[in-house]
């Protein structure tokens, strides 16, 4: 629409002014007007109501799929108006967003991190990569070829990455899901298992990664027989050009 | 142009190889890359004194350490990708490119950390994907893959194990 200069009219009353620029102050008669009726329910809806309205996800993710998720934290896509709290914890989380490739040595953390959420949890396969492999999945030797391999998955969101307003509509589909949901139905459903229940038999290491890793003795000097060479090596030269500088 | 891909084919040595050469330092030239970076062949027996010499030569920048297999049952490489900085900005930094061919069935190769430190991690991966073995590492331990991972699986005879987590997507 073109504004037009004749089509603008200027409000020159003072009356009119101040209604336009002060709030209206009468109070909401919202609560009065509720609390004076009676709504009917069931307990199911009410709990249903409650769970989908405060579904705190889990801070998790990697990859570019991360990057669209954290964009969704900002205030541009904002993320908490649906109820949403990123949670640092398991513990405190009822959804998992699984941002990101997963591979082998990913996995057990994944799972570990599933199982540690408290019931009930929900779980979107975010991206090609965690529902199929994406592109990982025709050649890899270690990206997990989907995530429902691991942990039953509730959402598929495809997209490599999908945007923010395709997350929001995974976790709209998930609160459908979850108003839906009633003990009723519950003993009708059947799950089929599709994520992995049998224990691989693979030997326990202990982590060799310690922390020590400067201060290794092997770090310290070169081997001995490398000393014993007599060739000139440049760690050597320094070190010894060092000790001039410090006893000259 | 075509004249010029020509010069470059027929030339059989390099200003680097001939330094090395005059110097007693024993290798093969394999050539000029596309970009005219000379490369360089040389055994593993010579590794240490050869980079040694390279290093006081100019070759202070290790830019790269990688590995790459010729092929099923044929040898491993472990390549070296040098460089010389100067503190002149303007001038193209002198690369030069080492290769050093390994059996497969024996791929071992004396680390050059203590030529250039800067080739600590790029050798664990090496060794993490490759199989090959720097002796005299500081610390030579598998980098990406988890540590009870079995098999080396950039090679070309990789067989990836039938996990269920590996097989198809539904």
């Amino acid at each position: 629409m073109v504004m037009k200069a004749e089509d603008i009219s200027l409000d020159f009353s003072i009356e009119d002014q101040k209604q336009r620029l002060m709030n209206p102050i009468e109070e909401t008669r919202v609560t009065q007007d509720l609390s004076n009726n009676v709504v009917l329910t069931t307990l199911n809806d009410l709990y249903n109501w409650a769970r989908m309205s405060s579904l705190w996800p889990l801070l998790y993710g990697s990859s570019c799929c991360f990057i669209e998720f954290a964009a969704m934290l900002g205030s541009r896509f904002d993320f908490d108006r649906f109820g949403l709290l990123p949670r640092s914890s398991p513990r405190q989380a009822d959804l998992i967003i699984t941002a990101g490739t997963v591979n082998m040595k990913l996995a057990p953390v994944l799972v570990r991190l599933y199982e540690q959420m408290a019931e009930p949890k929900y779980v979107i396969a975010m991206g090609a990569c965690t529902i199929t492999g994406g592109m990982f999945s025709t050649d890899s030797y270690t990206t997990v070829r989907g995530v429902d391999k691991l942990i039953p998955v509730d959402v598929y969101l495809p997209g490599c990455p999908p945007r923010p307003e395709a997350i929001f509509d995974a976790i709209i589909k998930l609160r459908k899901k979850i108003d839906a949901d009633g003990y009723i139905e519950k003993a009708h459903i059947k799950q089929t298992h599709r994520f992995y229940s049998i224990k691989h038999e693979m030997k326990v290491v202990e982590p060799f990664l310690t922390g020590q890793y400067l201060e290794l003795p092997t770090r310290m000097a070169p081997p001995k027989s490398l000393i014993e060479s007599g060739i000139p090596l440049p760690a050597l030269e320094i070190a010894k050009k060092q000790e001039v500088e410090i006893n000259g | 142009m075509a004249e010029e891909v020509k010069e470059s084919l027929v030339e059989t040595t390099d200003k680097v190889s001939r330094w090395l050469t005059e110097n007693g330092f024993s290798h093969e030239f394999l050539g000029l890359d596309h970009q005219n970076v000379p490369i360089l062949k040389v055994d593993r027996e010579y590794l240490i004194p050869f980079a040694t010499a390279l290093y006081a030569y100019g070759f202070n920048y290790l830019m790269c350490q990688c590995g790459y297999d010729s092929g099923a049952g044929a040898e491993l490489v472990s390549t070296y990708h040098l460089a010389k900085l100067t503190d002149n900005p303007d001038a193209k930094p002198e690369e030069v490119r080492v290769k050093v061919f390994l059996p497969r069935n024996d791929p071992r190769v004396p680390s050059v950390f203590w030529i250039w430190k800067s080739v600590d991690w790029q050798e664990r991966e090496t060794f993490d994907m490759y199989g090959i073995v720097y002796e005299g590492h500081p610390n030579l331990k598998r980098i990406l893959m988890p540590e009870d991972w079995v098999g080396y699986p950039m090679r070309k005879d990789y067989i990836t194990p039938d996990f269920y987590e590996l097989q198809d997507a539904y």
